[in-house]
């Protein structure tokens, strides 16, 4: 009779329900048993109960909705009136062909995404490879690292506001005490570099989330490892790049995947700081779609733009399973 | 050694970029605007509470905190609820539907808010659930299941079969299998959800903006927002309002480290 | 709920619609005494001011937070003098006022008088039916005719608007006397004299809000004011006839360009909070945004007397307007209220005189009533304003948004450093997928 007896290899702490299905098991009539073992699972109906709610929460709120949107994206609805056209595939072409707009807040949106992967992935790392020991000091400075997370997003444009106020704020006036007052910017009046300074912010915000996260990972790795490699000598560049970085590739997949999907949902933060502007120079998709239906009072024109930023969505996180999945094979 | 010595200074660099903006904010509220601009890092020369007042009374931020208050606090163990019982069902249904079903949630997880944003605000005026916190409630609700029947599903699906199997066979019906096993044993996975609803719904400003225009009814990022409208950026004000609105997480934060972290990461990793 | 999923009104919101007007139709028929039934529902009967008799609960739906507690005294006045009627304020932030207010008044649930912007949402109450005719309203005498015009459209008045500002640069008159300039400029090398004076004399010539083009924007009307083609030359780039590539935008960008040195550094990135700053704390000379911001600027601190100071890019001897003015807030009436004359009660208590000073000396605002006693300093000292030479702004003559953004941009992007060609080129290609769209 097979028993699921303990795991050996769950290094001896095992979950107590393993330890209560093994004691059930063990005193189930012999009879039972082998009726289960005929595969005698069925499922009562009264389990779809439990799905009706959610699902139909789901279908009503979520799922027709999002179909509405692809209907809407063929009409010119202004969201007002109560008479509307459809026409047909004209908003896409339009938006393919005649609106720089559009193209700017695509190319900000890739802007904006590969700056906060890089910067964000390469920061919480060295702040987890900084603060990998479990001392005291670590402890309470991961605590304050981690902090900023769990502030609002308009919270964070708030300061941040203040922060990049040239004639006020911290940044130029920080650069002019230490003398460097010649780098003094208009920073998010900037129009071809204001992407990339929200690009900082939004690594301030989410760095210590993704650096916790390492932590969990770099701490898994073995010491044996480790300690074989000093044994034979080796440099602490070589440790890094030949245990450290491999062995924390599960980890790194996770930072980039879910920084990714952050960055395309900062909408709040960036509506919050600069609505878009100036001049649509910190237009991204999401806060694009808002203006353009709220303020444009143009719902099926956005409501185009929000089914190409599905695709936008979807290509990208093929691409990345794609490189993650060949990044950690090699590794 | 000097390996040590880099180390030590990129973490104090880092701390001061952390900590600097924070406490600017801390002792900014204090002051006023003219002060403010006059010494932008000075302490505060003569420090008073007026923006508190003028921001909790005045603005009346003080129902705004009610009012997130009431949504999250309905939110946060409503989802809990659905996403639990849909996992439930989701974990023990074998075969393909429920493997549909698991996929129908997962997809939600992909496509962003903007994209229903549009239909969703007509859905809501049509049936006249803008201005009402009912709606704030039931949006939240509706887009945090797929993350939260990833999550949970994930778990319960780790939970050995047998114990379903005996508690089956005793007789005992699904929805105490539900109530008085899996969730008790779920609780490590519920918790780390919790919180990460928790931080989701309190800072949820896409919604609001969308729904409320009625400044009694908004929650606090909505009601943040809205300052910055009607004060153009009087940061003291705007400040004050910041703090207000934390207090509540930070001191979440402050008391429950451990399961914050667990929950932010958890969010991550499985989303 | 539809049972199809229909963009716009459902049968259900059609048949709700069409009760409310045809009670509002049937309510404005049998109004109270001293009023005359109209022939169509949808104009209302001009009522005297305080129709005894008349009673109701009347909702004023705006976005001026800042002028609530004053609109509550000139309310309470209103009501000791009509005891049967009562009204509440609901106040939306500006921006959500802009793109919810027409939803919600077409509900007919909030905002019996109402406001809208001038321009684009003015257009759009209008386009769709969401005002009423107010064109027999006695009350409209009280007003100075040629600034109420823009509320009309072919004749037909569907709103007044109340508020009368000065959208041109503030000027410290005090810094003025400091930098030996004895009047305001009316030519573009005087204009540019005195900036180079107010900066010799150790000022920031002008605070701009670089960051805030709500504000930055409004140097569209009194940059172009005396050397564009025609008043409404902004309808006829919105209409495709004038181009900003043209000569006379290439000279007003390189004019603004010009005056750009005279901005304080790193303009770009600043809000306009931090700008009235700048102008309060006495470290800028001008303070580039309007009149409405007085108020601001002494909240700020500012202790020193105010003038109003536009760019004149004219030739010596070639000025056509001394300035500009907008008159927006433009109160209406929701045809979907079941209180028309109620409301226009209200409208005609705000018209007269008396009550429009408690108003405008409380918010320390202009207003296109007429004969009003400005008794509020800067009111008084403004006021030469109201008789003054302007021009009714025409940045307000946009009314495809993006449309406006682009050529304000190229405003922006000389400041940037752009070339005028450079940036010209690049708003008139907006321009052009905005026509071609």
């Amino acid at each position: 009779m097979a028993s699921s007896g303990a795991p050996a290899t769950t290094g001896g702490k095992e979950p107590p329900v393993v330890a209560v299905a093994a004691g059930v098991q063990s005193q189930l009539p012999a009879a039972v048993k082998r009726r289960r073992r005929r595969g005698a699972t069925r499922a009562p109906a009264s389990l779809w109960l439990f799905l009706l709610p959610a699902a139909s929460l789901y279908v009503a709120f979520f799922v027709i909705p999002t179909l509405q949107a692809f209907q809407y994206s063929v009409t010119s609805w202004d969201g007002l009136s109560s008479d509307f056209e459809y026409v047909g595939l004209d908003n896409f072409t339009n938006l393919a062909t005649n609106d720089s707009i559009f193209r700017t807040a695509v190319v900000n949106n890739l802007e904006f995404m590969v700056t906060v992967v890089v910067l964000q992935t390469l920061l919480s790392l060295l702040l987890a490879l900084a603060l990998l020991k479990n001392t005291r000091t670590s402890v309470l400075l991961r605590a304050v690292f981690f902090f900023p997370t769990i502030l609002s997003s308009v919270s964070v444009a708030f300061i941040f506001s203040f922060v990049y106020d040239p004639t006020f704020g911290l940044a130029n006036t920080a650069l002019q005490r230490i003398g460097l007052g010649s780098l003094a910017q208009p920073w998010l009046g900037d129009q071809n570099l204001a992407i990339y300074y929200i690009g900082l912010i939004q690594v301030w915000f989410h760095a210590g989330q993704m650096m916790v996260i390492y932590i969990a990972g770099l701490q898994a790795i073995p010491a044996e490892l480790y300690e074989s490699a000093d044994v034979d000598g080796v440099s602490r560049w070589q440790r890094f790049r030949y245990i450290t970085w491999p062995m924390s590739s599960t980890a790194t997949a996770i930072v980039v995947a879910y920084t990714t999907i952050q960055s395309f949902k900062a909408f709040d933060l960036i509506f919050a700081l600069t609505g878009g502007g100036p001049n649509n120079a910190t237009e991204i998709l999401s806060t694009l779609i808002y203006n353009t239906a709220f303020q444009n009072f143009q719902f099926g024109y956005a409501a185009a733009q929000s089914v190409i930023f599905i695709f936008v969505i979807g290509l990208i996180t093929w691409a990345q399973r794609r490189a993650i999945s060949r990044f950690q094979g090699e590794v | 050694m000097g390996f040590d010595l880099a180390r030590k200074g990129f973490l104090a660099i880092y701390a001061a970029i952390i900590l600097l903006p924070l406490s600017i904010v801390v002792y900014t509220s204090f002051k006023t605007s003219q002060e403010l601009f006059a010494d932008p890092f000075g302490l505060p020369r003569d420090p008073s509470l007026a923006n508190y007042s003028e921001v909790l009374v005045g603005q009346d931020l003080a129902t705004n905190v009610l009012n997130s208050v009431v949504v999250t606090g309905i939110s946060v163990p409503l989802t809990v609820l659905l996403a639990s019982m849909a996992a439930f069902a989701i974990a023990r249904i074998p075969g393909w539907p429920s493997a549909f079903v698991f996929g129908a949630f997962l997809i939600g997880m992909a496509v962003p808010a903007q994209v229903n944003m549009i239909p969703q605000y007509v859905l809501f005026r049509e049936l006249g659930l803008t201005n009402s916190l009912t709606g704030l409630v039931l949006i939240n609700i509706v887009v945090t299941l797929p993350i939260g029947i990833f999550i949970l599903t994930g778990f319960m699906k780790t939970l050995p079969k047998e114990l379903f199997e005996a508690a089956s066979v005793d007789g005992v019906p699904p929805w105490r299998t539900y109530a008085n096993i899996v969730m008790p044993l779920s609780l490590p996975s519920v918790s780390a959800l919790s919180i990460f609803l928790l931080v989701i719904h309190w800072n949820e400003l896409l919604y609001p903006l969308l729904f409320i225009t009625d400044p009694a009814k908004a929650t606090l990022p909505k009601a943040l927002l809205d300052f910055k409208g009607e004060y153009l950026t009087n940061y003291p004000l705007l400040f004050t309002g910041v703090l207000i609105a934390s207090v509540p997480m930070v001191v979440a934060y402050v008391l429950l480290q451990r399961f914050f972290v667990a929950g932010m990461t958890a969010g991550a990793v499985k989303g | 709920m539809s049972t199809t999923p229909v963009p716009g009104l459902s049968r259900r919101h059609l048949l709700r619609f069409g009760g409310i007007a045809a009670a509002g139709a049937g309510l404005t028929a049998c109004a109270g005494p001293g009023s005359t039934a109209a022939p169509e529902g949808s104009a209302a009967p001009s009522g005297g001011a305080g129709a005894a008799g008349a009673t109701g609960a009347l909702s004023f739906y705006h976005w001026r937070a800042e002028d609530q507690g004053v609109f509550d005294e000139v309310i309470s006045s209103f009501v000791a003098a009509n005891p049967g009627l009562t009204v509440s304020q609901t106040i939306d932030p500006s921006d959500q006022y802009q793109s919810t207010a027409a939803q919600r008044a077409r509900e007919g649930d909030v905002g019996d008088v109402l406001p809208t912007f001038r321009g684009a949402q003015f257009e759009q109450f209008v386009d769709n039916g969401i005002y009423t005719d107010i064109s027999d309203q006695a009350y409209l005498d009280n007003y100075v005719p040629a600034l109420i015009e823009s509320g009309a459209r072919d004749g037909t008045q569907w709103g007044v608007p109340y508020q009368l500002v000065f959208n041109q640069p503030l000027v410290n008159v005090e810094a003025l006397e400091a930098a030996g300039v004895s009047e305001i400029p009316k030519d573009w090398p005087a204009y540019l004299a005195m900036l180079e004076a107010l900066r010799g004399a150790g000022y920031d010539p002008i605070a701009f809000p670089g960051a805030d083009i709500g504000n930055a924007g409004q140097y569209i009307s009194t940059m172009a004011m005396n050397t564009g083609p025609s008043d409404d030359m902004f309808t006829r780039v919105e209409a495709g006839e004038l181009a900003a590539t043209d000569d006379w935008w290439l000279q007003t960008l390189r004019q603004f360009q010009e005056m750009s040195a005279y901005f304080q550094p790193n303009s770009l990135g600043t809000q306009i909070d931090p700008a009235i700053a700048l102008f309060a704390q006495g470290r800028a000379a001008l303070l580039a945004s309007g009149s409405y911001h007085v108020a601001a600027a002494r909240q700020a601190g500012a202790e020193f007397p105010m003038d109003l100071a536009p760019p004149i890019t004219s030739e010596p001897g070639e000025l056509k307007y001394e300035g500009v003015y907008n008159a927006t807030f433009v109160l209406g009436v929701n045809s979907a209220s079941e209180q028309q004359e109620q409301a226009n009660l209200f409208i005609e208590w705000l018209s007269d005189p008396e009550n429009a000073a408690v108003y405008a000396n409380g918010t320390s605002q202009h207003l296109t009533v007429d004969g009003v006693e400005y008794d509020n300093e800067d009111l008084a000292a403004l006021q030469p304003w109201v008789t003054a030479n302007t021009l009714l702004a025409p940045r307000f003559q946009f009314n495809n948004l993006d449309i406006r953004n682009a050529m304000e941009n190229s405003l922006i992007a000389v400041v940037g450093g752009d070339s005028p060609e450079q940036a010209a080129e690049q708003a008139q290609g907006i321009i052009n997928e905005q026509l071609g769209a």
